[in-house]
């Protein structure tokens, strides 16, 4: 339904592998929000390719986009359309930028029905319009309801059943001050609320494609002191980053961006050589770069195809034992100093690129490749994206809500505030599995406590 | 027989809770209004416990108050105890309670009933109502005595084909001692209104000369009493309009000379004898049809459901000064009397106790409210209106708060006025007809703090300021009081602002930086801590939740464009094309007056509410231009 005219945001193209997916943005602050992407004039109908950078500052992707003034917009209000390379990680990732920047994630057919209602249709298309509506929200239902059947309404109705026990315990004790409840056990109260927060912050992690989303294909630049893993860095990014020389273990923590190649979300770890017999403070850099490999989800081992032998990566045996032909790429540098064919190493059953991370031959084709790997990783099963946006906004809503919550916990403040917080975070859990009415938490409060003076 | 030939503007049948503040709006909106009664020595009878207020209700009572109403001032002046309830906790949750004296009570509010202009007040059983032309136009009595009305409010309570039961025993009555309306009944039914059973229970009264209190504990009232009425607000005249006017009306100075109540425990003896005795109670043994709040269990349910619980608490309360009538609280019961005897001894201090009246469970016919409009005005039969338990409610409260709607909104129909319809966000009373004619209920239905979404926006206190602009528009309060609630408000705005924006001498930051910091601690202007009390607490309020009743408004805002857009009545919902069927049919059964109201029937999805948003409007212009203006039940 529309709320007035707010500001609305979504995705305009269906969510799957097209070259681009658009963005839609409609509703009284879309000029604020086009300035905040560093839109300076805002010329109607005009396309402008830029660079697209979230609130935080990071790089999403470069997107073209196209300011269209009230009334001659699809919605008839001030609209943004945002174009962006077809990845659907990418498309969430600006969607949910979108979301912090003020934006309200649309209802199903809310554009359509802005438009009929800004009187951009006629008599006729309204009802096509009202079809339309139902069978999107039908759609939407049917998605949500398999995702509820699986996995997280396993979790989320537990979740609600514990919220309510905290509801009903607290309702009783505002509403029925004069009834012979138990004491007001805080700590127990507490510790519920410490047991939701923990639940819902694993649903938010282990939610394996919102960890995608929200922090790109984890990749790692793995390899031998020296193989020009910092130049390779430098040469993706597109301008110096890491600290580049030709003293090996130049690297000695690691170093994180994040880029767009193919239009996948990526967030790349250079890390310190692998030295067999590294120096004590380069040992430790080692140590780092362990521990972010064993989490990667993408491989890139770098190798100096210019030695006369390659060395032998002293990798563990956990991070060997992950390495697939899938999420694997060997990386020969360095070829504008090889004569002859390099000599196939120890990691030869990957697939290998040749590149100089000094001229840049071969960045496109390595570019290429690294998408293509990437690819697998962005296919989701089904086209569920878009919920799972809605239900990590929902949840993220609802930890923000149970932490402010925990906090007047401690800070001993007023019941009925305790509860304003709570009864919000029931609200945006219901956004996820439907509306929970208070009818639930009074029948629980009637089962859980002998009420009756 | 014709009473008089010329129709009254409202007759009102049924002087409880909701009666009298019924047939006091109208009277006082000047229409010319008929108040009938079985018995008016038995006016505004508190059928069950003698006190007013509590929990939410207490809030209620405020709102009465704020639109007008008699029941706030009737109980400061009669009260005999006074308790603030929730005083620990936050100030949006806090609620008045009084114990009152029941014969007081009642004749004051008798006296004012018969002093008040434009009232009439007679004595006889409504035994049918007549219509015209699916309009109601009078009503039938038992003593053949017809009357002639543009409007009727019914207000039955327990009345309506009233059975009490105290174990096996059954007898016709909506109360004790009292008669039963059992033709009425047929009347509606005859109009096509739906009714059904509800129950519900009332505990034994003792002797309190043959209580021993010393084993139990006392409950004092607050040394400060808080009151329900706003003093401050309301005229001289408006306060002890009958006193002084020399009229000597029963009263006295609120808060003066309060009593006790008292509390003592059940025994495991007293487990032992429901439990042995469970198939004599009338609910137990199947006699009883009717569905009973679970928020009042009887002492048989307490001690079934929730059988761990190793004892009850129940508190003595006092029914008056001049009477020695104890009134139990928590032990409602319909088991036979020999058990309730057997009962009532096995409880410390009640040893000895003698038995004035015994507990009873009674049964009664109530109107789904779901056949209502939010004026509740019938939606069968024009010009009918329904109040308090005949709606599925319960409580005092709740039947004169809506009651004293029915009667603002009979006059408006007279007049062709627009109904006064009270928002979820304005108050505990909008709460209340929203959720009856939108949800309907299915036990009596109690009001919560809970049900409420904007319930921090609800604090007692603030009941003037939300609710005046309706006093306003409908004439329910003097211009006087109209004038001092403004100034009241433009002060406290005042003080709001300065305390926002003014450094405080004392620490770093404003005033109301400080406020937040250290809550009641806090370093307050002299003026402002000096001055009057409604408003500092008010200001105090607003400024330590100022976060959350921003947050609060904002939630308010974002929905009030669908609930400003109407809905004419006469939708035909089966054939809106993109709705579906099951929506359709509840929205046919509910006709919702509101896009809001449509959104909160239970299975009308946000995809159901586009689709009405967008019939709506592709109707503009074109056929539906007559029902655009406001869906009244008055077109």
């Amino acid at each position: 339904m529309s709320r007035n005219n707010d500001t609305i945001a979504a995705l305009a193209t269906p969510v799957g592998s097209a070259a681009i997916a658009v963005l839609r943005v409609s509703g009284s602050d879309t000029e604020v929000i086009a300035r905040g992407l560093g839109l300076a004039a805002l010329r109607p109908r005009r396309a402008s390719h830029m660079d697209y950078r979230a609130q935080a500052g990071a790089l999403l992707d470069d997107v073209i986009v196209t300011y269209f003034a009230g009334p001659h917009s699809y919605t008839g209000e001030n609209s943004l359309e945002i174009s962006c390379h077809g990845n659907p990680f990418i498309a969430q990732k600006i969607l949910e930028d979108l979301l912090l920047r003020g934006c309200r994630l649309a209802d199903p057919g809310e554009f359509t029905q802005r438009a009929f209602l800004n009187g951009k249709m006629d008599l006729s298309q309204a009802e096509a319009v009202m079809d339309l509506i139902q069978a999107r929200s039908d759609r939407a239902l049917d998605a949500a309801n398999r995702q509820l059947r699986g996995g997280l309404s396993k979790r989320m109705n537990p979740l609600i059943e514990s919220l309510l026990v905290v509801l009903a315990r607290i309702e009783a004790y505002i509403d029925f001050p004069e009834e012979d409840l138990p004491e007001d056990d805080r700590a127990a109260t507490t510790l519920a609320i410490s047991c939701i927060s923990l639940e819902i912050n694993r649903l938010i992690a282990t939610e394996h494609y919102g960890a995608l989303l929200r922090d790109g294909i984890k990749t790692v630049i793995v390899g031998a002191p020296n193989a020009g893993k910092s130049s390779l860095l430098n040469r993706l990014i597109g301008r110096d980053r890491a600290l580049v020389s030709a003293e090996p273990g130049t690297t000695r923590d690691f170093i994180e961006e994040r880029i767009v190649v193919g239009g996948h979300f990526l967030r790349l770890i250079d890390t310190a050589g692998l030295n067999a017999s590294p120096a004590p403070l380069e040992r430790l850099g080692i140590e780092k770069t362990l521990e972010r490999a064993v989490e990667a989800d993408l491989f890139l081992i770098v190798v100096d195809a210019s030695a006369a032998a390659s060395p032998a990566l002293p990798l563990p045996v956990d991070i060997r034992s992950r390495l697939t032909v899938d999420n694997t790429l060997v990386v020969l540098n360095k070829m504008d100093l090889v004569k002859d064919e390099p000599r196939l190493s120890a990691l030869g059953g990957f697939e290998q690129v040749k590149v100089s991370a000094l001229t840049g031959a071969g960045l496109e084709v390595l570019r290429a490749t690294i998408g293509a790997k990437a690819e697998a990783f962005s296919r989701s099963p089904e086209d569920l994206v878009t919920i799972n946006a809605r239900h990590a906004h929902s949840l993220q809503q609802a930890r923000e809500l149970l932490q402010a919550a925990e906090a007047k916990f401690v800070g001993n403040e007023p019941i009925e505030l305790i509860a304003s917080d709570l009864r919000g975070v029931l609200e945006a859990i219901g956004e996820i599995v439907g509306r929970v009415d208070n009818e639930r938490m009074l029948d629980r409060l009637f089962a859980t406590f002998c009420i009756g003076k | 027989m014709l009473y008089q030939a010329v129709p009254y503007d409202v007759i009102v049948c049924g002087a409880g809770h909701a009666g009298v503040e019924a047939a006091l709006a109208a009277s006082r909106m000047g229409a010319k209004t008929l108040l009938l009664t079985g018995n008016i020595d038995t006016v505004a009878q508190m059928s069950c416990n003698p006190a007013i207020g509590g929990q939410a209700k207490g809030q209620i009572v405020r709102e009465i108050d704020a639109l007008g109403g008699e029941m706030a001032i009737n109980t400061d002046v009669t009260g005999i105890q006074f308790r603030l309830l929730n005083e620990s906790k936050g100030p949006a949750v806090q609620s008045p309670r009084a114990q009152c004296d029941k014969k007081a009570y009642q004749y004051r509010l008798k006296h004012t009933l018969e002093l008040q202009p434009n009232l009439q007040i007679f004595q006889a059983t409504v035994t049918g109502l007549i219509f015209e032309r699916g309009c109601v136009v009078g009503c039938r009595t038992n003593l053949d005595i017809e009357f002639c009305g543009r409007t009727v409010v019914v207000t039955t309570g327990t009345f309506l084909r009233g059975l009490m039961h105290i174990g096996q025993n059954k007898n016709e009555g909506g109360r004790l001692g009292d008669f039963s309306a059992k033709t009425l009944s047929a009347s509606f039914l005859e109009a096509g209104i739906e009714l059904r059973r509800l129950k519900t229970g009332t505990p034994p009264r003792l002797l309190g000369r043959s209580i021993n209190f010393s084993v139990m504990t006392e409950q004092k009232g607050d040394a400060e009493p808080t009151l329900f009425a706003f003093h401050d607000t309301r005229d001289q005249e408006d306060l002890f309009h009958v006193e002084q006017t020399g009229e000597g009306r029963l009263g006295w100075k609120p808060g003066c000379e309060q009593v006790s109540c008292w509390m003592t425990y059940t025994t495991p003896e007293t487990a032992d004898i429901v439990r042995r005795n469970l198939m004599k109670s009338a609910m137990y043994s199947g006699e009883i049809e009717g569905v009973g709040p679970r928020y009042c269990p009887s002492i048989e349910d307490k001690f079934v459901r929730f059988a761990d619980k190793p004892r009850h608490l129940l508190f003595l309360e006092p029914e008056g000064r001049t009477t020695n009538e104890f009134y139990v609280n928590g032990l409602s019961t319909s088991l036979p009397f020999d058990v309730q005897l057997e009962l009532v001894h096995s409880i410390p201090g009640l040893e000895n106790a003698v038995i004035l009246r015994p507990a009873y469970a009674v049964e009664y016919d109530f109107a789904p409210p779901t056949q209502l409009f939010p004026s509740l005005e019938s939606k069968k039969v024009e010009g009918l209106f329904f109040a308090g338990q005949i709606n599925g409610t319960s409580g005092y409260e709740e039947a004169a708060t809506q009651g004293l709607v029915a009667g603002v909104n009979a006059v408006n129909k007279v007049r062709r006025q627009p109904p006064m319809l009270i928002g979820r966000h304005e108050g505990y009373t909008g709460v209340l007809i929203d959720d009856l004619v939108t949800k309907g209920t299915n036990e009596p239905y109690r009001m919560f703090t809970s049900r409420a979404e904007h319930r921090l926006l609800f604090n007692h206190g603030s009941a003037e300021l939300r609710l005046g602009h309706h006093a306003r528009a409908n004439g329910l309060v003097s211009p006087t009081r109209l004038a001092r609630i403004e100034e009241k408000r433009k002060r406290i705005l005042q003080w709001n602002h300065q305390l926002e924006t003014q450094r405080s001498p004392f620490g770093e930051g404003t005033w109301a930086e400080g406020i937040r910091r250290n809550r009641s601690g806090a370093a307050l202007p002299p003026d402002l801590s000096h001055g009057a009390a409604a408003i500092r607490d008010e200001v105090l309020y607003r400024v330590a939740y100022q976060g959350y009743l921003a947050r609060e408004v904002r939630q308010i805002e974002k929905l009030s464009h669908v609930e400003q857009v109407r809905l004419p009545v006469s939708v035909n919902y089966l054939e809106i094309r993109g709705l579906r069927k099951e929506s359709a049919l509840k929205l046919a059964e509910i006709r919702p007056m509101t896009l809001g109201q449509a959104s909160r029937i239970s299975g009308v999805n946000p995809a159901d509410i586009s689709v009405l948003l967008i019939w709506l409007q592709a109707g503009r212009g074109a056929s539906l231009e007559s029902s655009a203006s406001p869906a009244s039940p008055h077109d």
